[in-house]
């Protein structure tokens, strides 16, 4: 390598001024890249500034260690087209942590030195990279245990109390919101948002704190959402983090995903208890949830109205099948016995008149006969009656004192034996029409 | 009548018990009126629950809400 001007030495080498050197270096550059080459790199920073230049630090590390590093950037003419080219294939932007496949002019710059100029990059080698990343973080998590964790919490029958991932900015919030409230069945849904970053570079960091605020407190919710907006389909890779996904996974609620994608589920949907396109797509799970249960709630009411009134029915066929059985029965009964009684009435009429009737003609004969020994027995008496009132007559002691019977007194006492009566004693004398008073001169005591 | 607390998951499960027993047909009349008024309290507390604000959740939520979440 020649110094521009050889006119001066220095211990027998050339001195150069700086610029001399810089320009034979850019030379002597110019000559061993004389065309652009692809270099495969990871991005360790990024950023673009408002003239839409972008500037890239490029690294590659081994096991962390970084043993290549160099600036590069990308002129905004160029990067407009390179990066919505990226984002079209690999449904992400180009962002730090990256592998990416650039082809690139080295360049040194007179004052800002070495760096690449990138003309292109090829996202099928990113998109590869990416998927096998992808790969190696859901083989893991398969391992650990952790892809089927959050599946086993079960989803609570009625998920009414739901804490909400989710920028206040985010399209896909304002649906997902607007759709539980405004839902046609009326159902109530308590809802808090938990802000976070949904994407970019703290995106992943700011979900995790999200998470772990909810886990506090767990107890007042039934799920957790995590939504993005619909239509941005790029800068899902925070999604695609092992550290998000340990945390969903082992998360004590459902953790329902929305993120808003149209290809491939990320590994935060793989590990999420449910996970769905959309924001409105998770709100309407949610609220298909409660119709369901209603809808289990009116099966029930209907079966029972129905259960109700068929046993109802049942009973009053019965009861009006018991009353028909028992009117027919009594009046069997009561037919049959009057059949019975009336039998019993013919015979007992039948008997009772046959026995008067018999009856009557022997009281006939009986009441003649009677008659006639009545009229005798009459006839007998009055003439014993006769009789004795003649025996009557004849023993009057009138009658008797009349035929010359006479009754002494003594003392007005009947004197039957003569031993009653001494001699001077005065006695008194009954006689027809009158007494007899007398003095006993002597007593003659007959045998 | 709220002693041990109604949740949907016990309420339904309750409910569907009812139409069960019911469904068997040994439900005396007699019970069956009593189950039948049982099952409409857990209906209607189901539905009124699905549609009415509880002020105490909501307040709590609120509560601890996020301070960046203050929307609507």
């Amino acid at each position: 390598m020649q110094p521009l001007s050889q006119e001066e030495q220095y211990s027998g080498l050339p001195v150069f001024t700086l610029s001399e050197l810089n320009t034979s270096i850019k030379e002597a550059l110019g000559l061993a890249f004389p065309e652009s080459v692809w270099v495969v790199a990871e991005i360790s920073e990024i950023r673009c500034n408002s003239k839409g230049h972008c500037y890239l630090e490029l690294v590659e590390r081994e096991e962390e260690e970084t043993i290549a590093q160099i600036r590069a950037n990308i002129w905004a003419y160029t990067f407009r087209g390179i990066a919505s080219k990226f984002e079209k294939a690999t449904g992400e932007s180009l962002k730090q942590g990256m592998k990416v496949l650039l082809q690139v002019n080295v360049t040194f710059h007179e004052v800002y030195g070495l760096s690449l100029n990138v003309r292109d990059i090829d996202p099928t080698y990113s998109l590869g990279e990416m998927v096998r990343k992808k790969r190696e973080i859901i083989d893991r998590l398969t391992k650990e245990g952790l892809l089927q964790l959050n599946k086993q919490i079960p989803l609570p029958l009625v998920p009414q109390k739901i804490a909400v991932i989710s920028s206040v900015t985010a399209a896909g919030y304002g649906d997902f919101i607007n759709h539980i409230v405004d839902n046609p069945y009326g159902y109530k849904i308590f809802h808090t948002l938990y802000h976070s970053a949904m994407q970019g570079q703290e995106a992943e960091s700011s979900i995790i704190s999200a998470l772990r605020k909810i886990r506090g407190h767990k107890d007042l919710f039934d799920a957790v959402v995590i939504v993005r907006g619909g239509g941005s389909q790029i800068d899902l890779s925070c999604f695609d983090t092992y550290g998000l996904a340990v945390e969903v996974a082992q998360f004590p609620l459902p953790v329902i995903t929305g993120i808003g994608h149209e290809r491939d589920d990320t590994v935060a949907d793989l590990v999420a208890h449910t996970k769905l396109k959309t924001p409105t797509a998770v709100a309407e799970f949610l609220l298909s949830g409660m119709s369901s249960f209603e809808e289990r709630l009116s099966n029930a009411q209907r079966t029972l109205a129905h259960l109700i009134d068929e046993s109802m029915k049942e009973e009053t066929h019965r009861f009006q099948y018991l009353v028909q059985h028992f009117r027919h029965i009594v009046r069997d009964r009561f037919s049959g016995e009057m059949s019975r009684i009336e039998i019993v009435l013919h015979k007992l009429i039948h008997e009772t008149t046959q026995s008067i009737n018999s009856h009557n003609s022997s009281l006939k004969l009986d009441m003649s006969r009677i008659v006639g020994g009545l009229n005798k027995l009459f006839q007998q008496k009055e003439n014993r009656i006769k009789h004795c009132g003649q025996a009557l007559r004849l023993l009057d002691p009138v009658n008797v004192l009349k035929r010359g019977y006479s009754i002494t007194y003594f003392k007005e006492k009947a004197v039957k034996d003569i031993a009653t009566l001494q001699e001077g004693d005065i006695i008194r004398t009954r006689v027809y029409k009158g007494m007899v008073k007398s003095k006993v001169e002597a007593l003659h005591a007959e045998e | 009548m709220r002693k041990n607390k109604l949740t949907y998951t016990s309420a339904i499960t309750e409910l569907e018990k009812i139409v069960e027993e019911i469904e068997s047909g040994e439900i005396d009349v007699d019970v069956l009126t009593e189950k039948a008024k049982r099952a409409s309290e857990l209906i209607k507390f189901c539905k009124d629950r699905l549609r009415n604000t509880q002020k105490e959740v909501e307040k709590t939520l609120i509560d601890i809400a996020d301070p960046k979440a203050e929307e609507e």
